[in-house]
C-alpha cells in the first residue's frame, strides 16, 4: 500500500501538471484499444482498479471517501476494450472518470445526472441551406458537456437525460442553430453561413487560427463563394466593395493587368504601398514583370500582370483581409500596408469528390468618349493637321466600333478531392483564355495545383505540401499614356472621315518590300501617331510568366500544450517579354528605321523558412489561460535578370543577334577621327538585388475567463538591406485588448454578442537593397560613371505606428451584425530622396524623415432580412472614410514636397506638407480677383481672347475616395439565389488629360456644342477690362487642352455609383445520377454606373504604383462584363 | 509513471534542440549581409581606380547635357541661330520669352552634377598632386563647362561649391571669372610641366577616355589658352584691364592657340548618345529649325556654308522661323532646317570651340591694340580674314569671291506663311573688310562673321551678342514675358535662377541675387560682363 500511495501521490502530482495542461480528454473517446479481462462480483470499484491496473498499466486516481458512495461492481468480460470495461463499471455509479495520458481519474458525477434514469435518444441530419449535408457539426446539449458531431453524411444520434433540453448546433463559418427537444426525436437542421467578418475562427499572422473573439483588431473574411461568384481575370478585383477599408484600383491595361490595394490609405511615400500576400501563411512575392508599369504620363511600357493575379481563385478556400499594423505586426516588414491572408484548398477525409466550374464571359467597353458629329477635319494644305476644326459635316461614322472588339473570358476549372483520415490530396487544374476589348490583347493562364496533406504517428505529426505552377502569356498588354498607345491615334481621328480603310488596310508595302503605315499622318505631329492597326499588329508585345510556388509544412505535437512546425517555401517567378518595332513604326521607337526590339528576361526568387513554437501554459484551474507562439523567420528574395534591345540591323528580322551593338564610329570633318567610341553591349540595367530578412518573434496571449483577451507581440528583424549603417536590427512591439461584454455583464437579451477592442503596434519597414551602399557605374560606353550620391549611413527602417479602437455587435440573436473600428497610422522614418541643390556636388542623398497620417473610421452592418425554408435574404453594407494628411515631408532639410509622379503632359502628384499622399497639382486657369477668366489677345482674328494659364501650378485635387460605401445582398429562394453588390466611392478627383487632346483636336462633343452656340460661354475679362462673354472655341480649346496645357480644366469628380456585380443562380435537382449538384449562373460586373461624373472610370488607374493616380491618358477604359458560370459536383 | 517521467526529458531536450537550432540558423547569422547589400552589378573601389581615365568622356559630353532644354530652346534661340516650329506648352515657352524654369534649370543643375562632381570626386582621390596632368584636364573641362553656366544665370556657387549640402554661397561674376583664369594658370602649368619632361614622352595618361582629343596634351595646352583668349574678351567691358593681360598671356603661351580647324574641339559621342542636333532635329521630328536671322544673312551673303549648316526651305532659300512667332498658324516645318542629313548626323561630335572663333578673338584684340601672338598688335584684317577661311576650311568649301564681297548684306525677312512675322533687314554690314570703317562698324563685321563661323555654337553667340549687341537680330516677334515683362528691344540677357535653387540653397541664392544686381532675378538684369555702354 505505502508503494501505491506513493504512486498514488505522484500519480495527483502528475494530474495537477496534466490538468494544467489542458490536455483532458472526457469521456472515453480517446482511450487506447487495450483489451482486459475481468471477472468480478460483488467487489469493490477500488478492487477492480487494483486489478485493472496490473493489466493495463493505467494509473487510477481517486478520493477514497468518493468511492464510499459507490455500488459493487459484478462483472465477466473476456478480451474487452478497456474504455468498454470502464463503460461498465461506471454505469449507475454516481461517479464517472476521464483518462488523461495513463491515468483514469474519477470524480464525481454533476449532481442532476445522478438521479436521471430516463433517457432519450434524439437524431437527425445537419444540412447546409443548398441541401448538402455538413459533416463535422458539434451537436451539443446547451448548458452541459454532452455532445456529439454529425457524420460524412451530417447525421447525428444523441442521448440526453430527458426532453426538455435544447441542442446547440455549431460549426466554423455557420450560424449556431438552438433547437429545442420538446420531446421530439427527431430534428432536423438546416445551417446558414456565417456572413463574412464574423466567423469564429479565423486565420491570423503566420497562419495561427485564433478565435475571432480574442481579436484586438478587424479582420474581414471572405469565402471562396465571393471571390468566385463573378470571375475576373485578377482575383483580387472580386474583393472591390465587399471589404471596409480596402481600395482596389484596377490597371487600365487590359486582360492581365495589375490591380492596386490600398488598404487604410497609402502610406509609404517612397516604398510600397500595397499590402504583403500571404498563402497559408507564407508570405508569397507579388511582383510584375522587367519592364514594369509607366511611371510617367507618357507611358511606353506594357504591364505584364501582378503576382496576386496568377493564383487560380479557384483554389482558394477563404481570405483574411487583416487590415491593421496590429494585425501583421507579426509578419513585420512589408506587412505595415495591411496583410492578405489567402487559404487554399487541401483534400478532406472522407468521399471523394471532383468539382468542375466553367465560366464564360463578354467584355466591352463601358463607355466611350463623346464626340462630335458636326466639324469635320480642319482643312488646308498642312501636312499632319488631323484636327477636327473643319466646316460642317452631316454626322460621322463610329470609328471606334471599327476598333474595339468584345473580349471574352473563359475559364475552366477542374479540381480532384480526396481523402482519408491519414492523408488527403487536392488536385487542380484551371486554363484561363481571356482577350481584351482591344484587338490582339490576349490572356493564356494555366494553373497545376497538388496539395497534400497527412496525419503520421497517432496524428501527432501533421505535414502539408503544395505545388503550384503558373504558366501566364499576355498579349499585347495595352501601352498607356501617349506612346504607342492605339487609342490616341483612334480617337483623334478627323471626324466625318471614315476610318476603316485605314483598318482593313494598315500596310503599305513600299519599294523597300518592307512594310509601310498606311496611315492619313506619318511620323508627324508632336502625338507620335502610329495607326491604331499598326500598333496592335506591328508593335506587339508579349509576356511570358513561369511561376513555380512550393510550400511544404511539418507540424508536430509533443504535448497538447506544446507543438512545433516547420514551414519552408520557394517562389520562384520568371518573366520573359519582348516588345518588336517594325521598320515602319514611329521614329520614336526606330532610329534608324530598320526597327527596333527590346526583350527582358528576370527571375525573381524568394525563399521563406520559418520556425513556429505553439505553447499553452498550463493553468487549468485558473480563470487565466496564457497561450503563444515563438518562432524565427528568414526570408532571401533575389533578382536576377537582363534587358536587352536595341535598333536592328536587317530590318524587321527581330533577333537579338540582329541588334546593333555598336553605334557606329564617327567620323566627322574637323574633328579627331580617332574618337571612335563603342558601345560595350545593348544591356540595360536590370539591377539585380538580394536581400535577406531574418526575424525573431513571439506573440503571448492572455485571457480571463473568457472575457478578457490582451495580446503582446514583438519581432525584431535584421535586415540586409540595412548594412553599412550601425544597426541592422530593430524591434517593434504591438499589444492589444479585446473585451467580450456580454460575458462580462448580463446585457439586455436583444445584445447576442458585444465586443470591445483596441490595439497600438508599430510596424518597421526595412529600406530597399543598395542604398546604404553607393557604387560607381560604367556607363553605356564602358565609361566610369562616378556616383555622387551621398552615403546614407545613418538610415533607419521606416515605422509605422498604428492605434486602433473599435467594436463588434450582433442583435437578434445574431441577426444584426454591427462592427465599428476607429484607426489611426502615422509612418514615419520613411526614407525620403533628398534633392539637394546641385550645387553641393551631390546629386542626392537619403534620410529618414517625413510622417504621413491616415486615419479613418471603417464599419459593417449586416442584417440577416429573411430566414426561412425557401427564402433567405442577407443585406450588409460596409462603409470606410480615410482622411490622409502629410504632417511632414522633411522640414528638418526645409523639403516639404516629394513628386510622386513629376510633371508631365500637365500633371504632377506630389506629397506636399500639410497636404494628402498623391495630391495632383496642375495649371489652372487665371481668374482675376472676382473670379473672372482672364484672357489675352483683344478678340481680333490675329489675337483672338486667349485663357492663361496660373503662373504655378496649383492644388486641383486628389484621387483618393473620401468615403466608400459598399451594399452587399445575397438572397436563395429555394433554389435559385440572387446576389447583387452596388458600391460607391463618394469624393475625390481625376483629371482626364484624354479630355484634352480631344478638345484640342476638336473631336470631342464639348467642342461641337461650343462651335454650334457661336463659342465658349465664359464669364471673362481683357487686358482693357471688359467683360468677354464668348472665346473663340478653337482657340479656347486648344489652348487649355494642349499637352501641357490647362490641365486643371480637366479635373472631374471622381464619385462614382455602380452595380458592380450581380449573379443570379440555379441549382439543378439532380436525382440519381452521377452528378451532386449543378448549378448555372448568370452573372454581371461592372454593370450600371448610377452616378459617374468623369468622361471615364475614376476607378481605374494608368500604373498600380504610387504616382499616376487619377490620372487618364488614353487609358483602356472600364469594361462591363456580362458570364454565365458552370458548377458541377461530382 | 515511469514512462511518463522518461518521455517528457525526452520531448524537452526535442524542443530544447529545436530552439537552439532556430537561435543559431535563423538570426545572428548576419556575416553575409554586407555582400547581400553589394551591387554586383556596379564598380568595386579597385574597379574604380582601374578605369578613372574612362570619366572623362561622360564630363565632356555633359557640356551638352540636356541639349535641347539646356541650350537649344534658350541660347541658340536668342542668339539668333535656332527656331522651332513645335507649339511646345501652349506656344508658351523660352522662344517668346515665357521662361521655363524646368527647362532652363537643366543648364545650370547638370553641370554641376554631371561635371563639377565627378571633378570633385576626381579631386578627392588626390588627382591634383598625384597626376597634376590628369587635374589639368579636368580643370579645363570644368571651366569650358562652368562658363557656360556663368554666362546664362550671373553669379553662381563656384568657389565654395560641394562645401555644404544646404547652404553653398554664390560668387559674384568678377571672382568666378578670376578663379577661372587661376584654373586655367594651373592646367597650363601642370600640363606643360608633363609634355616638358621627356620622361612622359610618348604618354597619353587618360587616352581614349577623352572624347576630345584622345588624351594629346599638345592640344589641350592649345586649348587651355584659347579658353583663356575667350574669356578675356568677354570681360573686356568690365575689366579691361584683366582682360587685356588675360588675352596677351594667352596669345603669347609658347604652346599657340587653336590654329586650323585640325585642332577643333569637339565632343564625339559614345554609346548610346547622339549628336543633339540630329536628336532635336531628326529624332524629335523637326523640332530644331533656322532662325530668320541665320536665314537672313546666309541669303544675303549668299553664305557657301549655308548648305552645310541648312537643309533649305522648300522654295531653296534659307528662309527660317522669326523668333518667338505663333507656329501654331502654318507649316513651319517647311521652312529652313539645320542640316543634319550630311552635316550634323547621329554620330558627329559635337563642337565647344573651333580654330576660327580663335581668330575673330584675335581680330578684336588687334582691333583694340593688344599685342597678340608674337608680342606684337597683329593685323586686324588678316585675322578677320583668316577666320572666315579657316571655318569655310572647317566645313570643306571655299570661299571664292566672298572676302571681296562688298556689297551683299542681310535680306529682308518675308514669313510665307503669316506676313504678320515679316521684317526687314536690320543690319547693313557686309563682308569685305574695310580698313577705313569705324570701330564700331569693324566691330560689327567681326562679329558677325564670328557668328556665322561659330554656329551652331548659340551658347557662345549669345553671349557675343549680349557683349557687343552684334549681330543684329531680330527682336522676339511675341513676347509673353511677365513679372517683369523682358524689354524686348534690348533683348533677353540673362536666364533667372532655377527654382530647385530657391527650395534648397534659398539663403544662399538671395545673397547670389544682391551680388547680381540689375532689376534682379529676372531676364532684363545684365550679368556682371554685360557693361551697359559703348564697345570702344
Amino acid at each position: 500500500m505505502p508503494r501505491i500511495q506513493h504512486n498514488i501521490l505522484l500519480t495527483m502530482k502528475l494530474t495537477v501538471v496534466l490538468l494544467i495542461a489542458g490536455i483532458l480528454q472526457v469521456g472515453a473517446a480517446t482511450t487506447s484499444a487495450q483489451n482486459v479481462n475481468l471477472s468480478v462480483k460483488e467487489v469493490s470499484l477500488k478492487k477492480v482498479f487494483k486489478e485493472l491496473r496490473q493489466q493495463t498499466g493505467y494509473n487510477f486516481l481517486y478520493n477514497s471517501k468518493m468511492l464510499n458512495e459507490t455500488l459493487p461492481v459484478s462483472m465477466s468480460v473476456k478480451d474487452m476494450p478497456f474504455n468498454q470495461v470502464l463503460e461498465k463499471c461506471f454505469s449507475n455509479q454516481p461517479v464517472t472518470y476521464v483518462i488523461a495520458e495513463n491515468t483514469v481519474i474519477i470524480k464525481r458525477k454533476p449532481s442532476v445526472a445522478v438521479s436521471v434514469v430516463q433517457q432519450i435518444t434524439v437524431s437527425g441530419s445537419v444540412k447546409d441551406i443548398k441541401g448538402e449535408p455538413i459533416p463535422g457539426v458539434t451537436v451539443k446539449l446547451k448548458g452541459t458537456g454532452t455532445g456529439t458531431v454529425t457524420d460524412t453524411e451530417g447525421k447525428f444520434q444523441l442521448t440526453v437525460p430527458d426532453a426538455n433540453g435544447t441542442l446547440v448546433f455549431s460549426f466554423i463559418g455557420f450560424q449556431t442553430e438552438e433547437r429545442a427537444i420538446s420531446g421530439g426525436t427527431t430534428i432536423n437542421v438546416v445551417l446558414k453561413e456565417q456572413a463574412a467578418g464574423l466567423g469564429e475562427v479565423v486565420v491570423t499572422a503566420l497562419g495561427v487560427k485564433r478565435s475571432e473573439q480574442s481579436l484586438a483588431y478587424s479582420t474581414q473574411q471572405i469565402s471562396t463563394e465571393q471571390v468566385n461568384q463573378v470571375k475576373t481575370d485578377n482575383l483580387m478585383n472580386a474583393l472591390s466593395g465587399k471589404v471596409a477599408g480596402l481600395t482596389i484600383a484596377p490597371s487600365a491595361s487590359g486582360v492581365g493587368g495589375s490591380t492596386k490595394v490600398i488598404l487604410r490609405g497609402s502610406r509609404s511615400a517612397n516604398g510600397n504601398n500595397q499590402p504583403l500576400y500571404v498563402v497559408d501563411g507564407v508570405p508569397i512575392l507579388n511582383s510584375g514583370n522587367a519592364t514594369m508599369q509607366p511611371n510617367g504620363t507618357f507611358g511606353g511600357s506594357s504591364d505584364g500582370g501582378d503576382g496576386i493575379s496568377n493564383l487560380n481563385p479557384e483554389d482558394i478556400a477563404g481570405i483574411s483581409v487583416l487590415e491593421g499594423a496590429s494585425a501583421a505586426a507579426l509578419y513585420g516588414s512589408l506587412a505595415q500596408n495591411g496583410v492578405i491572408l489567402i487559404t487554399t484548398k487541401k483534400g478532406k477525409a472522407g468521399k471523394a469528390a471532383i468539382d468542375f466550374s466553367s465560366g464564360y464571359s463578354i467584355d466591352h467597353t463601358a463607355y466611350r468618349p463623346k464626340f462630335q458629329n458636326q466639324y469635320g477635319q480642319t482643312p488646308g494644305p498642312v501636312t499632319g493637321d488631323v484636327t477636327s476644326w473643319g466646316p460642317s459635316i452631316s454626322g460621322a461614322p463610329d470609328n471606334l466600333k471599327a476598333f474595339f472588339q468584345n473580349g471574352t473570358n473563359f475559364t475552366n476549372a477542374v479540381s480532384l478531392s480526396s481523402g482519408s483520415e491519414i492523408s488527403q490530396t487536392y488536385l487542380s487544374y484551371a486554363n484561363t483564355y481571356a482577350t481584351g476589348v482591344e484587338p490582339g490583347n490576349k490572356l493564356k493562364r494555366n494553373n497545376f495545383t497538388l496539395r497534400e496533406t497527412g496525419n503520421f504517428l497517432n496524428n501527432k505529426l501533421t505535414v502539408d505540401g503544395s505545388a503550384n505552377y503558373i504558366n501566364q502569356i499576355v498579349d499585347n498588354s495595352p501601352q498607356l499614356g501617349i506612346y504607342s498607345n492605339p487609342l490616341l491615334s483612334l480617337y483623334t481621328f478627323p471626324r466625318g472621315a471614315d476610318i476603316l480603310p485605314y483598318k482593313n488596310q494598315y500596310l503599305n508595302p513600299d519599294a523597300t518590300g518592307f512594310d509601310r503605315q498606311n496611315w492619313l499622318v506619318n511620323n508627324t505631329g508632336d502625338f507620335h501617331q502610329d495607326s491604331p492597326w499598326w500598333i496592335v499588329n506591328r508593335e506587339p508585345n508579349v509576356s511570358q510568366r513561369n511561376r513555380l510556388l512550393l510550400n511544404g509544412t511539418a507540424k508536430y505535437e509533443f504535448a497538447k500544450w506544446l507543438s512545433i512546425q516547420v514551414r519552408g517555401s520557394l517562389d520562384r517567378i520568371t518573366d520573359d517579354f519582348e516588345q518588336d518595332f517594325y521598320s515602319g513604326s514611329n521614329s520614336l521607337y526606330n532610329s534608324n528605321g530598320n526597327g527596333a526590339m527590346k526583350v527582358s528576361n528576370q527571375t525573381l526568387t524568394q525563399k521563406y523558412g520559418d520556425l513556429l513554437v505553439n505553447f499553452t501554459v498550463p493553468l487549468q484551474h485558473s480563470d487565466f489561460k496564457i497561450s503563444g507562439v515563438l518562432g524565427g523567420s528568414i526570408t532571401d528574395t533575389e533578382l536576377n535578370g537582363y534587358t536587352l534591345g536595341g535598333n536592328l540591323s536587317t530590318p524587321d528580322f527581330f533577333t537579338l543577334a540582329n541588334t546593333i551593338v555598336t553605334p557606329a564610329g564617327q567620323v566627322a570633318p574637323s574633328t579627331n577621327p580617332t574618337n571612335v567610341s563603342q558601345s560595350t553591349s545593348n544591356a540595360n540595367g536590370i539591377s539585380p538585388s538580394h536581400s535577406q530578412l531574418q526575424a525573431l518573434f513571439g506573440n503571448v496571449d492572455f485571457s480571463y475567463k473568457n472575457w478578457a483577451y490582451l495580446t503582446l507581440t514583438g519581432r525584431n528583424d535584421w535586415s540586409s538591406n540595412l548594412s553599412y549603417t550601425p544597426n541592422v536590427s530593430y524591434f517593434y512591439p504591438s499589444a492589444g485588448l479585446s473585451l467580450i461584454l456580454t460575458q462580462m455583464f448580463t446585457l439586455p437579451t436583444e445584445i447576442s454578442y458585444a465586443k470591445l477592442r483596441g490595439t497600438y503596434a508599430q510596424v518597421g519597414n526595412t529600406i530597399p537593397p543598395y542604398l546604404t551602399n553607393p557604387q560607381n557605374t560604367q556607363g553605356a560606353g564602358g565609361a566610369l560613371i562616378f556616383n555622387t550620391s551621398v552615403a546614407p549611413h545613418t538610415l533607419k527602417p521606416e515605422k509605422t505606428h498604428s492605434t486602433e479602437i473599435g467594436t463588434d455587435l450582433r442583435f437578434f440573436d445574431n441577426k444584426l451584425t454591427f462592427s465599428f473600428t476607429y484607426y489611426k497610422t502615422n509612418t514615419l522614418n520613411q526614407y525620403v530622396p533628398v534633392n539637394y541643390s546641385a550645387p553641393s556636388l551631390v546629386t542626392t542623398g537619403y534620410v529618414n524623415a517625413g510622417n504621413i497620417q491616415n486615419s479613418g473610421i471603417e464599419f459593417t452592418l449586416g442584417y440577416d432580412v429573411l430566414h426561412s425554408a425557401d427564402l433567405t435574404w442577407n443585406t450588409s453594407f460596409n462603409g470606410a472614410m480615410n482622411k490622409n494628411k502629410i504632417i511632414d515631408v522633411d522640414s528638418r532639410d526645409n523639403i516639404n514636397v516629394f513628386y510622386l509622379t513629376n510633371d508631365g503632359n500637365g500633371y504632377q502628384s506630389e506629397l506636399v506638407k500639410g497636404g494628402s499622399y498623391g495630391d495632383i497639382y496642375a495649371y489652372n486657369i487665371l481668374r482675376d480677383g472676382q473670379g473672372r477668366v482672364v484672357l489675352g489677345g483683344d478678340g481680333t482674328a490675329g489675337h483672338p481672347y486667349t485663357p492663361q494659364k496660373t503662373s504655378t501650378q496649383q492644388l486641383v485635387g486628389n484621387a483618393a475616395p473620401k468615403f466608400q460605401l459598399g451594399w452587399s445582398n445575397s438572397l436563395s429562394y429555394q433554389r435559385f439565389t440572387f446576389n447583387f453588390l452596388i458600391d460607391g466611392k463618394f469624393g475625390g478627383n481625376v483629371m482626364s488629360v484624354t479630355q484634352g487632346f480631344l478638345d484640342e483636336s476638336g473631336v470631342s462633343d464639348v467642342t461641337g456644342q461650343a462651335r454650334a452656340q457661336g463659342g465658349v460661354k465664359v464669364n471673362g475679362v481683357n487686358g482693357s477690362g471688359q467683360a468677354v462673354s464668348t472665346v473663340d472655341p478653337q482657340t479656347w480649346y486648344t489652348t487649355l487642352g494642349t499637352r501641357g496645357g490647362i490641365t486643371g480644366a480637366y479635373m472631374y469628380s471622381a464619385t462614382v455609383v455602380r452595380l458592380r456585380e450581380a449573379a443570379l443562380g440555379y441549382t439543378w435537382p439532380v436525382h440519381n445520377s452521377a452528378f451532386k449538384s449543378i448549378k448555372l449562373a448568370l452573372t454581371g460586373r461592372n454593370l450600371i454606373y448610377f452616378s459617374k461624373k468623369a468622361p471615364f472610370d475614376p476607378e481605374i488607374a494608368q500604373s498600380t504604383g504610387n504616382g499616376l493616380s487619377g490620372i487618364d491618358v488614353f487609358n483602356q477604359p472600364a469594361t462591363r462584363n456580362v458570364g454565365l458560370n458552370l458548377n458541377v459536383n461530382f | 509513471m515511469k514512462r511518463n517521467l522518461k518521455s517528457i526529458p525526452g520531448q524537452s531536450g526535442l524542443i530544447g534542440i529545436f530552439i537552439i537550432a532556430a537561435a543559431l540558423i535563423l538570426p545572428g547569422c548576419t556575416k553575409n549581409f554586407e555582400k547581400y547589400n553589394t551591387d554586383p552589378t556596379k564598380l568595386s573601389a579597385a574597379q574604380t581606380v582601374a578605369i578613372a581615365a574612362t570619366a572623362f568622356g561622360p564630363m565632356e559630353q555633359a557640356i551638352y547635357s540636356n541639349y535641347q532644354i539646356a541650350q537649344n530652346l534658350s541660347a541658340d534661340a536668342w542668339a539668333g541661330y535656332m527656331m522651332s516650329p513645335t507649339n511646345f506648352r501652349g506656344g508658351i515657352n523660352n522662344l517668346n520669352y515665357a521662361l521655363v524654369d524646368g527647362w532652363n534649370s537643366t543648364g545650370f543643375n547638370d553641370q554641376y552634377k554631371l561635371v563639377m562632381a565627378p571633378v570633385s570626386k576626381i579631386a578627392q582621390a588626390g588627382t591634383a598632386t598625384k597626376a597634376p596632368d590628369v587635374w589639368a584636364v579636368a580643370l579645363l573641362i570644368q571651366v569650358e563647362a562652368m562658363d557656360r553656366v556663368t554666362d546664362r544665370f550671373g553669379p553662381i556657387p563656384y568657389t565654395k561649391a560641394g562645401s555644404s549640402l544646404t547652404s553653398i554661397p554664390y560668387d559674384d561674376q568678377q571672382t568666378v571669372y578670376q578663379t577661372f583664369f587661376k584654373q586655367i594658370d594651373t592646367a597650363v602649368i601642370n600640363l606643360r610641366a608633363f609634355t616638358s619632361n621627356p620622361a612622359n614622352a610618348g604618354k597619353n595618361p587618360i587616352g581614349t577616355g577623352d572624347l576630345v582629343y584622345s588624351g594629346n596634351y599638345a592640344k589641350w595646352q592649345k586649348f587651355a589658352n584659347s579658353l583663356r583668349l575667350r574669356l578675356a574678351m568677354r570681360i573686356v567691358k568690365a575689366d579691361p584691364t584683366t582682360a587685356q593681360q588675360q588675352a596677351e598671356k594667352a596669345m603669347s603661351d609658347p604652346a599657340g592657340l587653336l590654329t586650323s580647324p585640325g585642332d577643333d574641339a569637339a565632343v564625339a559621342q559614345s554609346g548610346t548618345r547622339n549628336n543633339d542636333l540630329w536628336t532635336v532635329t531628326i529624332a524629335y521630328n523637326g523640332d530644331n529649325h533656322l532662325n530668320a536671322a541665320m536665314g537672313s544673312y546666309l541669303d544675303g551673303f549668299k553664305d557657301p556654308r549655308a548648305p552645310i549648316y541648312s537643309v533649305p526651305a522648300t522654295d531653296g532659300t534659307y528662309k527660317g522661323i522669326r523668333l518667338g512667332i505663333d507656329v501654331s498658324k502654318g507649316a513651319y516645318k517647311t521652312l529652313a532646317s539645320y542640316n543634319c542629313l550630311s552635316t550634323f548626323t547621329q554620330t558627329s561630335p559635337q563642337l565647344i570651340m573651333t580654330a576660327a572663333e580663335m581668330w575673330f578673338l584675335r581680330a578684336e584684340a588687334a582691333l583694340r591694340h593688344w599685342k597678340g601672338v608674337g608680342g606684337v598688335v597683329e593685323d586686324p584684317q588678316v585675322d578677320y580674314e583668316t577666320g572666315i577661311t579657316t571655318s569655310m576650311q572647317q566645313w570643306g568649301v571655299t570661299p571664292g569671291t566672298y572676302l571681296s564681297d562688298a556689297t551683299s548684306k542681310q535680306v529682308n525677312y518675308v514669313d510665307p506663311i503669316n506676313a504678320a512675322n515679316s521684317t526687314p533687314a536690320i543690319s547693313t554690314i557686309t563682308i569685305k573688310w574695310d580698313p577705313a570703317a569705324t570701330d564700331e562698324q569693324k566691330l560689327e563685321r567681326i562679329i558677325t562673321q564670328k557668328w556665322i563661323a561659330i554656329f551652331p555654337d548659340g551658347q557662345e553667340a549669345w553671349a557675343d551678342y549680349r557683349r557687343t549687341g552684334y549681330p543684329k537680330l531680330f527682336p522676339v516677334a511675341q513676347n509673353f514675358s511677365t513679372n517683369p515683362v523682358i524689354d524686348a528691344t534690348i533683348q533677353i540677357r540673362r536666364i533667372p535662377y532655377p527654382s530647385s535653387e530657391y527650395q534648397t540653397n534659398a539663403t544662399a541664392v538671395a545673397n547670389g541675387i544682391k551680388l547680381l544686381g540689375g532689376t534682379g532675378d529676372n531676364g532684363n538684369s545684365r550679368l556682371w560682363w554685360d557693361v551697359n555702354k559703348g564697345n570702344f
